[in-house]
């Protein structure tokens, strides 16, 4: 049987805030310096640098993974510095290291890529590795999110529009869905909200004033994560599919997805892949 | 092998110290099971059945499909660096075996911790402290609700507090049964190590399995308690139930054992589960 951590074990920094004082043999990994004794508990206290055992190092990687796993699921893009913040503390020296076994990791239990945002952004997400199927969403737990609709109905729009678009032209196409910026919506709650906030604070979308118009307007294109996410020709299949059409049918949109496509083919030299 | 940021090999890194023999192989199969798992909180057995076969429809039609208990102790040999498991257990009411993916590493409500407020937290410890304090393993919705005023975090009135306890019960946190709550079978799954931990004194246990226990029967000659699918294993085919500790005559009513194979033949629908005689083979 193997030696699971005992169960004072509390490596979560908000576990700690949590439950006040955890009692004697706690092996966490993220202490304030409390003068460590190098003593009996040389490898429970507050470690100097570089004498950390692996079990401390395996616990900090464990840690750094939930921490990702559960910032990806809310879709907020995860910054260095909340990293650096919340799960590395005091293992600032070896960040680097942590973040790159995480991320093989992620990559080998669960099928999920660690990337960066946009190049030396320092800021990631998780891509998932394994192509999604219809199927899916019989099985999963959360009923996905019905808002995704929307957003595909959004991006398509855009890229079929050449890339940019205006708020007035989205809500004009969207009020002959039944999709009004001021009604609240049976399935999208508040569809203004969603298009020019969250979207936008999830990073598929980019929202941006155009200047000297009157009224104001603004203008939407696809955001950083849209581009590693999907692409100009999975979304145009979605377009084609939903006119119950052939993507051939629009010959430039088509091109121009034929090129990103060879465009993300071409090996990575290292950062994801940039937007066209 | 990947590429990205961080170019990965496609095996397991040394991740050695916790490991104790071979960890075994994640296939596609397994991660995608394991990311659809996560989108639960707690799943019924016959649920995980069948995300197991869509799994394997998805990536691998023809391979047989591996026995449940081994596919997800693969799994687990792999999880085990990373300080989470896949973890079974029993509800308490009717002995249904669930799972759940569970923290080995801490032991504290840290993945409510992300889905809730600090006042909401804080809710979610009174009631479970007034739970695990009562006779009958629940705490009613005014006993909890009076608690309001004690709160960290944000102020909250009794009305709102009830709506928190009603997410707390469709996320599966807590059950509700005529204005009284319990824990959920996910909760004592996820925070058996704390409650035991955190309230060493109050805390009740099962005299047959030695788990954490909420709701039950109890002796009333000596006080030993067991859980109702305890029960109804340990007094299966006894004519005289008696108390595995005292002797005295067990006085409470035994109930069915929960059987998998009707489950199954009834396709998994909760409707169907008809009452069972107990006095099978």
């Amino acid at each position: 049987m193997l030696q699971k951590p005992r169960a004072h074990g509390r490596p979560c920094a908000q576990a700690e805030r949590e439950c006040g004082d955890p009692g004697e043999e706690a092996p966490s990994t993220s202490r304030g310096a409390t003068g460590s004794s190098q003593g009996s508990r040389a490898s429970l206290a507050a470690p100097a640098i570089g004498q950390r055992t692996q079990k401390q190092l395996d616990l900090k990687v464990a840690e750094l993974v939930q921490f990702l796993l559960i910032k990806d699921q809310k879709k907020i893009p995860i910054k260095r510095t909340d990293i650096l913040k919340h799960v590395v503390v005091d293992y600032r020296d070896v960040y680097s290291t942590l973040l790159k076994l995480a991320a093989e990791r992620l990559q080998y239990v669960f099928g999920y890529k660690l990337v960066e945002l946009e190049p030396k952004s320092n800021t990631y997400i998780l891509i998932n590795s394994l192509e999604p199927v219809e199927e899916d969403a019989e099985v999963r737990g959360d009923q996905g999110t019905p808002t995704t609709g929307l957003l595909m109905i959004i991006l398509g729009l855009i890229f079929m529009k050449g890339n940019t678009i205006t708020e007035t032209e989205v809500w004009d196409f969207l009020r002959r869905l039944g999709v009004y910026p001021t009604k609240k919506h049976l399935i999208f709650g508040d569809p203004k909200k969603l298009i020019t906030e969250d979207f936008v604070r999830q990073r598929y979308l980019e929202y941006r004033k155009i200047p000297h118009t009157d009224p104001v307007d603004y203008e939407l294109q696809w955001g950083p994560r849209t581009h590693l996410e999907t692409s100009k020709m999975k979304v145009l299949k979605f377009v084609a599919k939903v006119h119950n059409q052939d993507p051939k049918d629009w010959p430039t949109q088509y091109c121009e997805a034929l090129a990103d496509e060879e465009n993300r083919a071409r090996p990575a030299s290292s950062g994801p892949a940039s937007s066209s | 092998a990947t590429s990205g940021v961080f170019s990965a090999v496609g095996a397991p890194s040394n991740m050695q110290g916790s490991s104790s023999g071979r960890a075994g192989v994640m296939t596609d199969v397994h991660r995608r099971f394991l990311q659809l798992l996560m989108t639960h909180g707690v799943l019924e057995e016959w649920e995980v059945r069948r995300l197991q076969n869509h799994c394997y429809k998805v990536h691998d039609c023809n391979a047989t499909v591996d026995k449940l208990e081994d596919f997800i102790n693969n799994i687990n040999s792999v999880l085990e660096s990373l300080y989470i498991e896949i973890k079974k257990g029993i509800t308490e009411d009717d002995g249904r075996p669930i799972y759940a993916l569970v923290n080995l590493a801490t032991t504290s409500v840290s993945k409510m911790a992300t889905d809730f407020a600090e006042s909401e937290l804080d809710l979610f410890r009174k009631a479970l402290e007034l739970i695990i304090d009562s006779e009958t393993g629940f705490a009613s919705s005014t006993n909890i609700l009076n608690l309001v005023d004690q709160l960290k975090g944000k102020k909250m009135r009794k009305k709102e507090a009830e709506q928190v306890l009603q997410k707390f019960v469709q996320s599966k946190w807590l059950i509700e049964k005529e204005g009284e709550f319990t824990l959920h079978g996910r909760a004592i799954l996820e925070m058996e190590q704390f409650i035991r931990e955190t309230y060493p004194d109050t805390v009740k246990i099962c005299n047959i399995c030695h788990s954490l226990l909420i709701q039950g029967q109890s002796c009333e000659t000596c006080g030993i308690r067991m859980h109702l699918p305890c029960v109804a294993k340990y007094f299966q085919s006894a004519s005289e139930p008696r108390c595995p500790h005292c002797n005295d005559y067990w006085p409470h009513e035994i109930p069915e054992v929960f059987n998998p194979e009707k489950e199954r033949e009834a396709g998994g629908s909760k409707s169907s589960r008809k009452s069972l005689r107990t006095r099978q083979h």
